[in-house]
């Protein structure tokens, strides 16, 4: 239990290639902690808009939208792993849909492990501290976008090159599923517009 | 039963509408919204800082309509001086507007001279009138008698082009008698004359606003295409006004400039501070508006304060020596207090005056509670009796809860005062990052030297406690393998 669910992530942070590698092959990644990750980085996200320290909290107050939070981490999060899943089909990687979430989620625990003390320790900071602030949330977030690269590489068995080339493409198809899925919503609206003048239509003139 | 009822209603019905229709007669004398951007540049009703009085027009002082009035000067003794520059005369009104003389004209020469379309006229400390006379090319400077001292004409200079043509528009006069000039079409700043009436040189110029996506586009044009393109020159100055350091404050109106106003040091560096929350512009968010400010007359009003008259939207801002945006009075309209075309404004005692060429008159406004509490707090805070002003800062908050201002003022003679923690709560409420820290900082040492000893006192116990529960487990356990071992 323990082993599996706290030592594993953080032996994984600190130690991503053999990490990854085990991941993958001895089945040692749970989707309870790739999920357990994204809830708590949405919620890190949530706590600190709301509780970091005066100096360092641009947010407008009347702007705070848990929802909206929600939405802006998990929606990029499973477009991600979509995309990813996606272009990797085609371009001979070896990682199922499961490992690519798995990699994703587990990348995101730096995340959450620098931004709690972080939260905390803003609320004692003067201004010109708030350097450290900023500098520990930028860390939290390389790290993540470097695990997420080594995890890429590991779960799909590709070239440090290759693997570059798959994060961009992934983006860019990230981009054309938003695309698409606005093209059909709009375009189901349009449906629904039609059929609704149609009943009105109906109902009018009889 | 039910008639009953229905009477009953109808009753109602016919008290509530006239309760309805008492309301709004007395919500608001002004004829305009005032309001202030808060922190999150929007812009919040405020109560009004002025209020119309009056308006004093030509007939009312019985010397015939006014006619394209274009400049308003108060003198440091409190004479009014009107332009009115389609009469080509200048009437000069008392502290109580009434008028008390006209000037048509002066002797040059022994011939008698008068005006061409003046637009600018200046009062210094001896009542001696500088008038800049458009048409004829010249400043004209008389005494307080209305006898002329000198003219200052088109300069010989190297730096100026044989075609130059000398156009003076707005001027002023600093204590030793030097004029500053804004002339028409010069772009490199405000022309500046010694007592004497020689050209000494140019001071500040407006930079030149880069907009690349012109550059971009100018790299792959041909030539002639080139030629036909709009040229990037400075813009012009606007208008110009001294303070009592000799410091001179001029506008511009360039359109996409987000310093409009500057504060020119004697070697013409541009000064002004601008420590508010945002850039010191006029208007910073249109949104039912035609974009930004254009800044036609700027009026240094004592204790750091300045007002700046935006013809956009015909509204008067003031901003205090910090560039915090005080309040906004003024709009568009034809109402007594809205202005038409107002072209200049000033400050008489207390009351503004804003001269409107659009209806040919002058509208005075007075300060209401709110108003004359801002400016008693800022000039008291500007001369740092900031402790004084607290008081005064509080009967604003009074009036006005969103009066950001007012909430640092109060944290700052707080942080005087050594009350960091009150400060902080008054620092976040107006959301002064800046002095917080400094407040923050102060607080989180005093707490560190009040709980510091109790802090060790209590980390050391905690280790004393963990040490002790690790020897005891460790105790245990050899005595678990020593009766597994039979030892016991």
């Amino acid at each position: 239990m323990k082993q599996d669910y706290i030592k594993f992530p953080l032996h994984l942070i600190f130690h991503p290639i053999d990490a990854f590698w085990d991941l993958k092959s001895d089945q040692r990644g749970r989707l309870t902690v790739a999920f357990g990750a994204l809830a708590l980085t949405i919620i890190m996200m949530i706590l600190q808009k709301q509780y970091a320290g005066f100096l360092v909290n641009y947010i407008d107050p009347r702007t705070i939208n848990s929802i909206g939070e929600i939405a802006t981490v998990a929606v990029p999060f499973f477009l991600w792993c979509i995309a990813n899943w996606a272009v990797t089909t085609l371009m001979e990687g070896e990682g199922k849909f499961r490992g690519i979430f798995l990699a994703t989620g587990y990348s995101l625990i730096p995340i959450i492990l620098i931004y709690i003390p972080m939260i905390i320790i803003s609320r004692f900071m003067v201004q010109e501290e708030t350097a450290f602030y900023y500098l520990f949330n930028s860390i939290a977030f390389f790290w993540f976008l470097l695990l997420l690269f080594i995890g890429t590489m590991t779960v799909h068995q590709y070239t440090v090159i290759k693997t570059i080339l798959t994060m961009l493409l992934t983006v860019i198809v990230m981009g054309i599923i938003v695309f698409l899925g606005a093209l059909v919503f709009s375009m189901l609206q349009q449906l629904y517009e039609f059929g609704y003048n149609i009943y009105r239509e109906l109902i009018f003139r009889t | 039963m039910a008639r009953t009822v229905k009477r009953w209603f109808v009753l109602l019905a016919a008290v509530s509408l006239l309760l309805v229709n008492a309301v709004p007669a007395a919500a608001s004398p002004a004829p305009y919204e005032s309001y202030n951007y808060n922190y999150w540049k929007e812009a919040v009703p405020a109560p009004d800082a002025y209020l119309p009085k009056r308006t004093i027009s030509g007939s009312d002082l019985g010397i015939g309509e006014f006619k394209d009035p274009g400049d308003v000067n108060v003198s440091p003794s409190g004479q009014i001086y009107i332009l009115d520059s389609g009469n080509s005369r200048i009437v000069v009104l008392n502290g109580e507007y009434k008028l008390l003389r006209v000037i048509e004209g002066f002797m040059m020469d022994g011939s008698k001279e008068s005006f061409n379309t003046p637009s600018g006229l200046f009062v210094d400390e001896e009542d001696r009138v500088y008038i800049a006379d458009t048409g004829n090319s010249r400043v004209v400077v008389l005494d307080a008698e209305g006898q002329l001292v000198h003219t200052i004409t088109k300069p010989e200079s190297d730096i100026l082009s044989t075609n130059f043509q000398f156009q003076p528009l707005k001027l002023t006069v600093d204590r030793v008698g030097r004029v500053y000039v804004v002339a028409q079409g010069v772009y490199e700043g405000i022309m500046q004359f010694d007592e004497h009436g020689q050209f000494i040189g140019y001071v500040g110029t407006n930079k030149v606003e880069r907009d690349y996506g012109e550059y971009i586009w100018r790299l792959f044009s041909t030539k002639a295409q080139r030629a036909q393109m709009v040229l990037f020159v400075p813009t012009e100055f606007s208008n110009v006004d001294i303070d009592a350091k000799g410091f001179v404050y001029a506008t511009n109106i360039d359109p996409g400039s987000s310093e409009p106003i500057k504060r020119l040091n004697p070697s013409g560096e541009d000064v002004l501070k601008r420590f508010g929350y945002f850039e010191v512009k006029g208007d910073i968010r249109f949104r039912n508006n035609p974009g930004p400010s254009k800044l036609i007359d700027v009026k240094v009003l004592g204790n750091g304060m300045y007002s700046v008259l935006d013809a956009t939207q015909n509204r008067v801002f003031t901003y205090d020596d910090e560039g915090h945006l005080l309040y906004v009075y003024g709009g568009k309209g034809n109402q007594v207090g809205t202005l038409k075309t107002p072209v200049a404004m000033e400050q008489s005692g207390n009351h503004q005056l804003v001269l409107d060429r659009g209806k040919s008159n002058l509208v005075v406004y007075e300060p209401t509670r709110f108003g004359t509490s801002v400016n008693e707090a800022v000039a008291l805070h500007y001369q740092g009796e900031d402790t004084q002003a607290v008081h005064i800062w509080k009967e604003v908050l009074k009036l006005n809860a969103n009066y950001d201002i007012a909430y640092i003022g109060i944290g700052k003679s707080l942080l005087m005062e050594k009350k960091n923690e009150e400060a902080l709560g008054y620092f976040e409420l107006g959301m002064d990052r800046k002095s917080y820290s400094v407040a923050f900082k102060r607080y989180r040492r005093e707490m560190m030297k009040e709980h510091f000893g109790t802090f060790l006192t209590l980390a050391i116990a905690l280790i004393c406690m963990l040490i002790l529960v690790r020897v005891a487990a460790k105790w245990r356990r050899r005595r678990q393998i020593d009766r597994e071992a039979g030892l016991h």
